[in-house]
């Protein structure tokens, strides 16, 4: 599948098929979340894979924003620790977050280019989930990415037009000509 | 009738603690998560008398979960949309509260 394709056509998908994920497609997802690039080769994120149902139900129940019943969902965490000792404070504090999300993303469109359907939540609970998971401190849980076979196509949400938000050379000098 | 209980009880800590995280992460969620929130828990709470027997079904609750779950996710896309699809709300709350005091009054009248 043609990368932009993927980048346009993914959709937040909050509902799903009961079908499980084949564990080559979860290894898949996995790795290309690892390609993604990192500030300072830090790499500071951990992923908890969750297929277990007993253990879904219960992180489900601690997240308001998780919808629909999908049999995988992989939690995205930052190694503060290690960010800091990588990369002090701008590592811990900026780019651990922003190396998850970029992972993040890469797993949505290799999810998407596997006919998977995904959705991110941060609406979660992080002080009940790194209990229920057992996540240590130091251990920061970033992103939950929720991920199935689709049993809906949400319609595409609008997007704010490049010539509003696009500059040349300098702030406020518009970039695209309406 | 043990068993009903059990899923009842089930159901009530699933709403008590959907609304205890909702209500944390509300501290620094986006302001419209609030309402989010609180017409989903809508949405869960009329599904109660599926559990406590001695409530009836209530046509018009029903009806209103059907709406409210087909239009929440408004809050994502259109904030506008999501705002009228909440006056909506209301307003159809407000019609149904104002027939149910008139059947009641020209019930009592009679």
């Amino acid at each position: 599948m043609d990368v932009f394709e993927a980048i346009k056509n993914r959709r937040s998908v909050r509902k799903y098929k009961p079908e499980s994920v084949q564990e080559g497609l979860v290894k898949k997802i996995l790795e290309a979340a690892v390609w993604a690039p990192s500030g300072s080769n830090i790499q500071p994120w951990n992923f908890i894979v969750i297929k277990d149902r007993k253990v879904l139900n219960m992180v489900r129940k601690i997240s308001p924003g998780y919808f629909g019943d999908a049999p995988l969902a992989i939690l995205v965490c930052s190694d503060k620790k290690r960010a800091y000792n990588l990369g002090g404070e701008l590592g811990r504090d900026y780019l651990s977050v922003a190396d998850c999300a970029l992972a993040v993303q890469n797993m949505l469109l290799a999810a998407y280019a596997s006919g998977l359907g995904t959705c991110i939540v941060k609406s979660f609970s992080s002080t009940a989930i790194k209990h229920i998971l057992e996540i240590p401190d130091g251990i920061e849980p970033e992103l939950l990415v929720i991920v199935g076979y689709p049993d809906q196509s949400p319609k595409p949400p609008s997007r704010r037009p490049l010539e509003e938000i696009t500059c040349l050379n300098k702030y406020g000098k518009k970039y695209f000509k309406k | 009738m043990g068993k009903e209980k059990n899923n009842g009880n089930k159901y009530l800590f699933d709403l008590a603690i959907f609304l205890a995280t909702s209500a944390r992460g509300c501290v620094e969620e986006p302001h419209l998560y609030g309402p989010f929130r609180l017409i989903d828990a809508l949405s869960r709470l009329t599904e109660l008398p599926k559990y406590a027997t001695c409530i009836k079904e209530d046509p018009f609750l029903a009806k209103m979960k059907r709406v409210i779950d087909e239009k929440k996710f408004l809050v994502v896309s259109d904030t506008e949309a999501f705002k009228a699809f909440l006056e909506n709300l209301v307003r159809e709350f407000a019609k149904e509260l104002k027939r149910r005091s008139l059947e009641r009054r020209k019930f009592t009248s009679n």
